[in-house]
Parts: structure tokens; C-alpha cells; sequence
């Protein structure tokens, strides 16, 4: 039984997993947040989808017997179309391509065997290797190979020397589509020499459209989550309620490692500077870090209790990722923090809210508790503490990521609330 | 004035600087150049600053700024008369394959693949509106530099370019009439959003259900490019260094936020018709500010079944800064549940807003936006905010300077109860008719 | 970048720049062999210069300088960028040591750094023969 929203996503589900006459029953939208009094009404009316009396409807479902379709067995193929589309005009193929859902609903380069060939000069890898896997939600997950992977990069409008870390992104399985009703933000930090060899922007304009690999990796990691991962379908593989606009071009952050004062992020995951590494987050946002209190006096900004302060906007189901221009670097190791410990540290133990708080958040509630049952720290103290006590948002400093992008016209920061989930080495897939 | 200056600027800003003063005019002035930055540095610092050397020109500092008052001008210094900018010819020939590479190498795109804009898809798209193709349709400055203008037919190949239909056309050329660019000179890395009103949302089929600000529609995801689009080339942003200065750059340039307002679902009134407008007329409204947050995750989205949305949102507008406005992007369940708890009209709810949600004028000066571009206005007596910096520190205070900081708008799938929040004030509505 | 380099950007080459009404040869305007790996064949397309319209630059001649700083009045304007004052104050000192007979006059310029401030114009105008201006930041 499901709400009415969920009942393509139902079907679709039901269907992937081997049962596609599953008898599913649904009932209005939403239930969160009605009284029991309303819910009774649900029960005792109809099906909004069949149209039929629900109660009746989960009997029948119960007990009418099955038919043979319902007792079959055996594999079902699942068909994604032909493997090549054409001849045809640049305009026809184009529409093509958009009207079958393979794209951003944005223009893209066509992948004619061509293209897709010196895409694949990129890397010394096979093109029939197997890449990964990838679910952009809770269904089984569709593998790819790289020849699949270069499809895609080249749609996005990438050139052949950022295949490597299209590979390495697509390996790691981790899609930039999310199937949740939260609609989630997706980030990647480059790090090592790949930056300056691609002409990676880290500079002025660091987040945005100024740039080729910037623009075009990050677009493709959507268009990978969307073909390779078949995510990206409204009602079926993305429900996210009001969708999230950084799923465009996702965050992509080349870290500015010579103006920082700072060791870079891979360095400190423990791999040697030269190496090139690709890192992901996810989570929900990136917010600008000009509304924070406490910015001190103007001649001496007090950027820790700025970003404390931000972070207090967060939901602790994530973790922060925190991205400062390399003045604001500046200006921070002037205060003390000349490592990016000694900055994660002070925050972690700054950033607080009380107990109070913390158990009245629905995430927390949600994810946190049933931990807390079980005995595991820090939660089982967080949740038996007495309201009072201020406490940490996370449980540990590494819960708070520092990077360095920008240009340096001003010290400015944005925080991101993204949570790490892992490094890739690009150089595997060169 | 006709007398003799010297500007200082630090070595960071030296192309905007160049190319500032030859736009404006005077492509000799005698710029002199310190270190970068000056912004918190000692005396003692500055001290050496001014005692050594200009970075760019390698002079001693003080001696050139003595040279730039004293020194005969030249006969280029002393010209006067009009000079044109050229943008260079009309069309390029090519292959397609070097085409794209051609525009994405002289900063025409995005720096994603384009539709190159032929004269045949150019003339499609002209079809989607009855103006005709040398008409001016308004002047663009992504900065404070002169504005450049353009015509239906320049509108026209930038939507083509982006990926639009020629049915997206009038609403290009309504956003374009505005001379609004979603790409601003600043370093601040502003953000932009359009709010699209009326029946044209189902005609060209925006997406205002599950994924609405995602990429999930051509109409949302083309347009909203092609904003971006001409904003680099009408109204000549988004050049790093000169015409951009965004130190660490915004992620929602790409598409900028299109929100198409579910009206359908909403039980208050649209924007538009909020703004004046008839229902069934097409409008687009557009906004600046810094970014977009999901509001789902401020404390207050409490355990209890019954969440508190209007709490909520005042606790996600805590780090705004009331320099920008708030404007909330409600799923359609948050506006029929805000309904339920008596909000029954928009303004109900934004009045609700403007009196709890509050701030300490310690807090408020606090903010770097209130000391850089709100207390300069209360020493000229502007309102509130002379009242504002007069009050001790621990008076109560509104966090946004007046009701019409905030605005509403309804858009999403339903599956779930979320409201968004943009720090963004309100610019200007736009009948997309005038454009058909 | 060159000051000449950094003006062609604009449009804005040598011969424009002397007065004459030239069209300009635009560096890098010219499609070159692209980088996308395809062979250069294919049929050939004709794309629209996309770019709007730019006004024309009105050229402001720029005053005359002064014989010497000696004995003058310059004006130091802080226009609100931060710890700019502070940079003017050490010129000021700056000026007290190395040309003890300039008078120099610190002014804060009126409302956020953008805005014009006319009275003091009239001011510096009617009282000096000189202004520094701190920019930024």
C-alpha cells in the first residue's frame, strides 16, 4: 500500500524487481500530518487511482485467486532501444535524443561513432571493459562500460582528456540523481596536476559556467546518472518534490591548490600531491556565506564564527563542505588556523545546539534514534543528556570538509551541506 | 571635473581597471596599482605598501602616482571624439565540429554545446514572435559599465544557441526587454531567478511538478540557459576579470532558477496576478540575490505530524542577509497545509513573516551587507535603517526591512511537504504577450 | 595582459583608438582547425556572430596635469572600500615627509562606493588642484 503520489514509482518498482502484477493498493496524498480522524476517511473510501473501495480492494488482494502471469517465473529481458540511431539530419537526431529522455533537455553533442572513437583515445582502458554499476535510487542497478561512459561524455561536451575522470566518477556507481523526495545536491573536488593540464577554472568565477571541464564533467555526471543509471525519471526513478537546480552542471570544485595556505583535500584522504583524485559528496545545498553574523569588525573579519554561523542553518543528516576563497584562507591561518585541523576542530567543537534542539529535528528522529537504542555513541548520550546541555551538530571533526576555490577579488566562502562519500583515483583510468 | 586625478587600485582588479577606463573613454588614464589586498591590513602594512614598488608597472609606487598628476599628458591623452567597438563579422563558416569549438573558444556560450545559430534556425526562431528582426529590444550591462543594445535577431540567436524553441521566443525577448543579465559584475557571485505566470506554462510545457528546478523540461532547463546566454553576449558579462568578478563564482548561473509557479495546485493567488496582472496573461518576474536553500532542514522541522512551516521558514532566514529579500518556493502541500493553519492568502503569511522573524540589531550590524550598503543609507537618513543603527544593541529588530522583502511563490510535485528559500529581492514583472 | 593586448579584447584597436572610424581586426575571430578530435570534412555551416550591439566610446580628453605638486592641494577621496582610508592616511604621512609644502585634504566620499557625490566634487573643484582616488580593496 502506497499514497497515490507513488503509484507509477510503485508499479515501475514492482516491476524492475521481478513482480510486475504486484496487487498494490493506494490510498490519497498525503498521510503525513492527518488526523486520525482524516485517515479513517481514506480507509473508508476509494482507491484514488482505481477507483475502487480501498478496504475492499486489499481483501480482494488478499484472497482472489492468482492467475498464471501472476505464478510466472523465469528472466525478462528489459530493452533500452536500438544501439544506434540514424542516419538522420543534426536537427532530427538532436530532438531524437531529447524526446527519448537521453539528455538535460539541453543541446548536446551528438555521439556519432566518431566522436565517441576519440573519446575513447582518452584512456587506455578497453571499451568493452566494465566500468560499474549504478541505482540512482533503490532499484537494481544497470552496468555500463567504457564505451557507455564515452557516449555520455562526449553528449555533455566533453574533450577526450577529461575522460579519465568521467571514468573515475561513473566507477564509483554514485549517481547525481537522487530517487528521494528530498532533492539532493551532488558535489566532486578535483585535486592534483589534472586541473591545470584540463585548464580547470579555480580561479575567478570558480562555481560557475566559466569554463569547459568544469561545465561539461559536471553535466555529465547528470547525463551519466540518467542513462548509465537510469535515473532521472519524474515519478519513477526521481521524486523529488520541487527538484534541485544545481543538478545541471552539479558542483564541481577544481581545488585552487597554489594560492591556499592549506594542504589539499587528497593529500589529506592520504594520497602523494601529484596523484590526480576525484572526491564526492552528497547532500542537500550550497548556500552563500554573506548573510552570517558575527562578521567582526569589517578591518578584521572573524571568519570561524562566520562559518560556525552558517553551519547552524544545517541539517546534521549531512555534513558540511566548506568552500573559501584563498583570502579568506589567508586571513584565517593570520588568526591561528594554519592547518585545516586546527579550522575543522574549532568548528566542530563551536557549532553547537541543545540537546533539545537536536531531538526535536525530524532527521535526527528518523536516523539518529534508532541508533541511539541500539547503544551506539555519540547518540545514545545525545538523546539521554539532559535538554539543556549544548552539544556538538556532528560527532566528529571530519564530519567538516575545508576547500580552497576562487579568485581572490574578495574573501568570501560558501558552505555546502554535503557529506564525503568517496575518493577515486583518475590516474587508474587514464 | 578638469582636474588632474590619480585612481589607486590593487593589482587584482587591474584588467577591470583598463578595460573600465577605455570603455568609459579614457583608455590612458594613469591607474597606479598597491598590493593586494588592502582590506585589512595594518598601517604599518599599508606603510610598506606605499613606500615600495606598483606590481604591475614595477615603479616606485608614490612617484608614479606624483608622475600621473604631474606629467604633460600626451596628444592620445588629450583626444576627444567618438569611437566605435567593433564585435567583429556578421557570420562565421565552418564545419559544425568547428563551429562549436569556435564559439566556446571566443566566449559566446556557456562553454557547453550549443545549436549553432545559422541564419535558417535564426529565422525558425523569429517566427515565434510578430516583432520584427532589427526592432531594438532593450540595453544590457551585466555591471556599471555602458550598456550594450540589441535587436529581436541578436535575442534570437542566443536562444537558439541555448537549446530554445521558437515557442519559447516571446518570453526571451521579455526577459531580454528587461536589460536584466543573470551574470553580474560583482565579486559577490550573485544568483538569478525567473518566476514564469499563465497559460503559456502549460503551452510550452514547464515542468512545475516533481523535479520543478531540476533538469527535467526543455522549457525550464533552455530557457533559464539561455538567460545566461545573452547575458555574455547583449550585454557583454560574464568575462572574468573585467566584466565578472565573482571570487569563488555561483553554481546557479548555469541555468538560473525557473521557477514556473504550479497555480493549479496553489490555493492562494498566483505572483502575477498578485503584481496586477490578469490570470490568464503570461508574465515573467525576475529576481537577484545569493542562492537557494532547502528549508525542510531548519530547526523547527520538528518530530511533530503537524510541521510548523511559517516557524520554519522564519528559522531558514536566520543567515539571510535582509540586503536581499526572501523569496519561498513552496511546495504545493506546504501551501495547502500553511492554508489549513489559516494563512489563507499569500500576504497573510508574508505579514506573519515580517513581524516574527526577527533579529538583534547586534546581529543585523553584524552582517557585512548591513555595514557595506545599508550604513551609508542611514547616515543619509534612509529609512529603517537610521532608525536601526540608532537602537542598542540588544533591541529587537524585523530582519527584513519591510513586508515587501518577501515574496511567495508555489511550484513542485507534491510527493513530499518541502519548502525552498532564496535570498532574493524582487526586480520587475514582464507581460510576455507584448513579446508574441 | 598588455594594456594594448587588453583593449583589442575590446574592440578597440591602435588606429580606433587615434580617431579614426577603422573597423577593428578583433584578435582570435577567425575559426581555426577545431580540437574535437572529428576530421575537419564535412559540410560547411554558417553561424550568426551572436554578440549585441556596444555603444560607441565618447572619448573624455583628460585634464591637464600640474607643473609640480609644490605648494599644491591634493585631495585624497576614500570611496568606502575597506581599509582604504587607512592606505590614504599613510600616503597623507607619506606626503608630510617627501613634500612637506603639499597640502593634502582626506575626505570620505558620500554613500556606498558606487555613488557619485556631487558636493564634494564642487568642493575638491573649487579648494584643490589635485585628487588621489582609493578604488579598491
Amino acid at each position: 500500500m502506497a499514497t497515490k503520489s507513488f503509484a507509477d514509482l510503485a508499479k515501475s518498482n514492482a516491476s524492475k524487481r521481478g513482480m510486475p502484477h504486484i496487487r498494490a493498493c493506494f490510498t490519497p496524498h498525503p498521510v503525513w500530518g492527518k488526523t486520525a480522524e482524516q485517515l479513517m476517511a481514506y480507509v473508508e473510501g476509494d482507491d484514488p487511482v482505481s477507483g475502487k473501495p480501498l478496504m475492499k480492494e486489499i481483501i480482494d488482494g488478499l484472497t482472489v485467486p492468482l492467475t498464471a502471469e501472476d505464478t510466472k517465473t523465469g528472466m525478462m529481458d528489459v530493452n533500452v532501444g536500438p544501439p544506434i540511431y540514424g542516419p538522420d539530419t543534426l536537427d532530427n537526431l538532436q530532438k531524437h535524443f531529447l524526446d527519448n529522455g537521453m539528455t538535460d533537455f539541453l543541446p548536446i553533442i551528438l555521439p556519432t561513432p566518431e566522436k565517441v572513437d576519440a573519446m575513447l583515445k582518452g584512456t587506455s582502458h578497453q571499451p568493452d571493459e566494465v566500468v560499474g554499476k549504478m541505482a540512482a535510487g533503490a532499484y537494481a542497478a544497470w552496468t555500463f562500460n567504457v564505451r557507455q561512459v564515452a557516449v555520455n561524455a562526449v553528449m555533455a561536451g566533453c574533450e577526450p582528456e577529461y575522460f579519465p575522470i568521467l571514468l573515475a566518477v561513473a566507477s564509483s556507481g554514485m549517481a547525481a540523481l537522487g530517487s528521494s523526495t528530498s532533492s539532493f545536491a551532488y558535489s566532486m573536488v578535483i585535486n592534483g596536476p589534472i586541473r591545470d593540464r584540463l585548464n580547470m577554472n579555480y580561479t575567478i568565477g570558480a562555481m560557475g559556467p566559466f569554463a569547459q571541464p568544469n561545465a561539461a564533467i559536471g553535466r555529465a555526471w547528470t547525463l551519466i546518472g540518467k542513462n548509465l543509471g537510469n535515473g532521472g525519471i519524474p515519478g519513477d526513478t526521481y521524486m523529488g518534490s520541487q527538484g534541485n537546480n544545481t543538478n545541471y552542471n552539479n558542483i564541481v570544485i577544481a581545488e585552487n591548490e597554489k594560492d591556499s595556505l592549506w594542504k589539499p583535500y587528497h593529500v589529506q584522504k592520504g594520497f602523494k600531491p601529484e596523484d590526480n583524485v576525484v572526491s564526492l559528496f552528497a547532500g542537500e545545498d550550497i548556500r552563500q556565506g554573506h548573510g552570517a553574523r558575527r562578521a567582526g569588525v569589517l578591518e578584521n573579519p572573524m571568519f570561524d564564527d562566520q562559518i560556525s554561523d552558517i553551519f547552524r542553518t544545517l541539517t546534521s543528516q549531512f555534513d558540511a563542505l566548506v568552500i573559501c576563497d584563498p583570502l579568506t584562507i589567508k586571513r584565517l591561518v593570520e588568526q591561528g588556523y594554519d592547518t585545516k585541523e586546527k579550522l575543522t576542530e574549532w568548528l566542530w567543537k563551536n557549532t553547537t545546539r541543545t540537546a533539545r534542539d537536536y531531538r526535536d529535528s525530524a532527521f535526527v528522529y528518523t536516523f539518529h534514534y534508532p541508533r541511539a537504542l541500539r547503544g551506539e555513541e555519540p547518540y545514545k548520550t545525545w538523546y539521554n543528556c539532559p535538554e539543556d546541555t549544548q552539544i556538538p551538530y556532528w560527532p566528529k571533526s571530519d564530519n567538516i570538509v575545508l576547500v580552497c576555490a576562487g579568485g581572490q577579488t574578495n574573501p568570501f566562502f560558501q558552505v555546502g551541506n554535503l557529506t564525503y562519500r568517496t575518493s577515486v583515483s583518475i590516474d587508474k583510468w587514464m | 571635473m578638469g582636474i588632474p586625478s590619480a585612481p589607486i587600485i590593487t593589482k587584482a582588479f587591474k584588467d577591470l581597471a583598463i578595460l573600465n577606463a577605455a570603455k568609459r573613454g579614457m583608455p590612458h588614464e594613469r591607474i597606479c596599482f598597491t598590493q593586494h589586498p588592502v582590506w585589512g591590513k595594518t598601517p604599518d602594512e599599508l606603510k610598506v605598501y606605499v613606500n615600495g614598488d606598483d606590481p604591475v608597472n614595477n615603479k616606485p609606487f608614490m612617484k608614479e602616482v606624483v608622475d600621473a598628476l604631474t606629467v604633460p599628458l600626451s596628444d592620445d591623452e588629450k583626444k576627444s571624439g567618438m569611437v566605435s567597438v567593433s564585435v567583429g563579422p556578421p557570420t562565421f563558416t565552418d564545419t559544425a565540429d568547428n563551429l562549436q569549438d569556435f564559439y566556446l573558444n571566443n566566449g559566446y556560450t556557456d562553454f557547453l554545446p550549443i545549436i549553432l545559430p545559422t541564419e535558417e534556425r535564426v529565422d525558425a526562431m523569429m517566427k515565434g514572435t510578430s516583432h520584427h528582426p532589427d526592432e531594438v529590444v532593450g540595453k544590457m550591462a551585466a555591471g556599471a559599465y555602458p550598456p550594450w543594445s540589441y535587436t529581436v535577431r541578436h535575442v534570437a540567436a542566443s536562444a537558439v544557441m541555448a537549446g530554445c524553441r521558437p515557442e519559447y521566443f516571446p518570453l526571451l525577448l521579455a526577459v531580454a526587454s528587461t536589460g536584466i543579465a543573470s551574470l553580474f559584475s560583482s565579486t559577490n557571485s550573485f544568483a538569478f531567478a525567473m518566476i514564469v505566470n499563465g497559460p503559456i506554462r502549460d503551452k510550452l510545457e514547464f515542468n512545475y511538478g516533481i523535479g520543478a528546478l531540476g533538469p527535467f523540461a526543455q522549457a525550464n532547463a533552455a530557457i533559464g540557459r539561455a538567460w545566461t546566454i545573452m547575458s555574455k553576449n547583449l550585454g557583454n558579462g560574464g568575462i572574468p576579470g573585467d566584466t565578472y568578478l565573482g571570487s569563488v563564482g555561483n553554481n546557479l548561473n548555469y541555468n538560473n532558477v525557473v521557477i514556473a509557479e504550479n497555480e493549479e495546485a496553489s490555493p492562494w493567488d498566483p505572483f502575477h496576478v498578485q503584481r496586477g496582472f490578469k490570470k490568464e496573461e503570461n508574465v515573467v518576474s525576475l529576481f537577484r540575490g545569493l542562492g537557494v536553500v532547502p528549508g525542510q532542514v531548519a530547526r523547527g522541522s520538528s518530530v511533530n505530524t503537524a510541521p510548523m512551516f511559517d516557524q520554519q521558514m522564519s528559522d531558514l532566514f536566520s543567515t539571510f542577509t535582509g540586503f536581499f529579500g526572501a523569496l519561498i518556493i513552496a511546495d504545493p502541500l506546504v501551501a495547502v497545509r500553511l492554508h489549513e493553519q489559516g494563512y489563507d492568502t499569500k500576504d497573510k503569511l508574508i505579514a506573519w513573516l515580517y513581524k516574527n522573524t526577527t533579529q538583534t540589531v547586534k546581529d543585523y550590524k553584524s552582517r557585512n551587507y548591513s555595514y557595506l550598503f545599508e550604513y551609508p543609507q542611514a547616515l543619509q537618513g534612509v529609512e529603517p535603517f537610521a532608525t536601526w543603527y540608532k537602537l542598542p544593541d540588544d533591541a529587537v529588530i524585523p530582519h527584513f526591512p519591510r513586508p515587501s522583502s518577501f515574496n511567495i511563490v508555489v511550484t513542485g510535485g507534491q510527493t513530499n511537504a518541502y519548502p525552498q528559500g532564496a535570498n532574493m529581492s524582487y526586480g520587475v514583472s514582464v507581460s510576455i504577450d507584448k513579446w508574441a | 595582459m598588455k594594456r594594448r593586448n587588453l583593449l583589442s579584447l575590446l574592440g578597440l584597436a591602435p588606429a580606433l583608438l587615434a580617431g579614426a572610424r577603422t573597423q577593428a581586426q578583433p584578435t582570435d575571430k577567425t575559426p581555426k582547425s577545431g580540437k574535437s578530435g572529428a576530421a575537419p570534412s564535412g559540410a560547411q555551416f554558417t553561424a550568426l556572430n551572436p554578440k549585441g550591439s556596444p555603444p560607441p566610446v565618447k572619448l573624455i580628453p583628460m585634464a591637464p596635469r600640474l607643473d609640480t605638486v609644490h605648494g599644491k592641494t591634493i585631495y585624497l577621496v576614500d570611496t568606502g572600500f575597506m581599509s582604504g582610508g587607512v592606505l590614504l592616511q599613510q600616503m597623507q604621512i607619506w606626503f608630510q615627509k617627501n613634500y612637506p609644502d603639499v597640502t593634502t585634504i582626506f575626505r570620505k566620499k558620500a554613500g556606498a562606493y558606487m555613488e557619485d557625490d556631487p558636493p564634494l566634487w564642487k568642493e575638491i573643484k573649487a579648494n584643490g588642484n589635485a585628487a588621489i582616488m582609493a578604488i579598491g580593496h
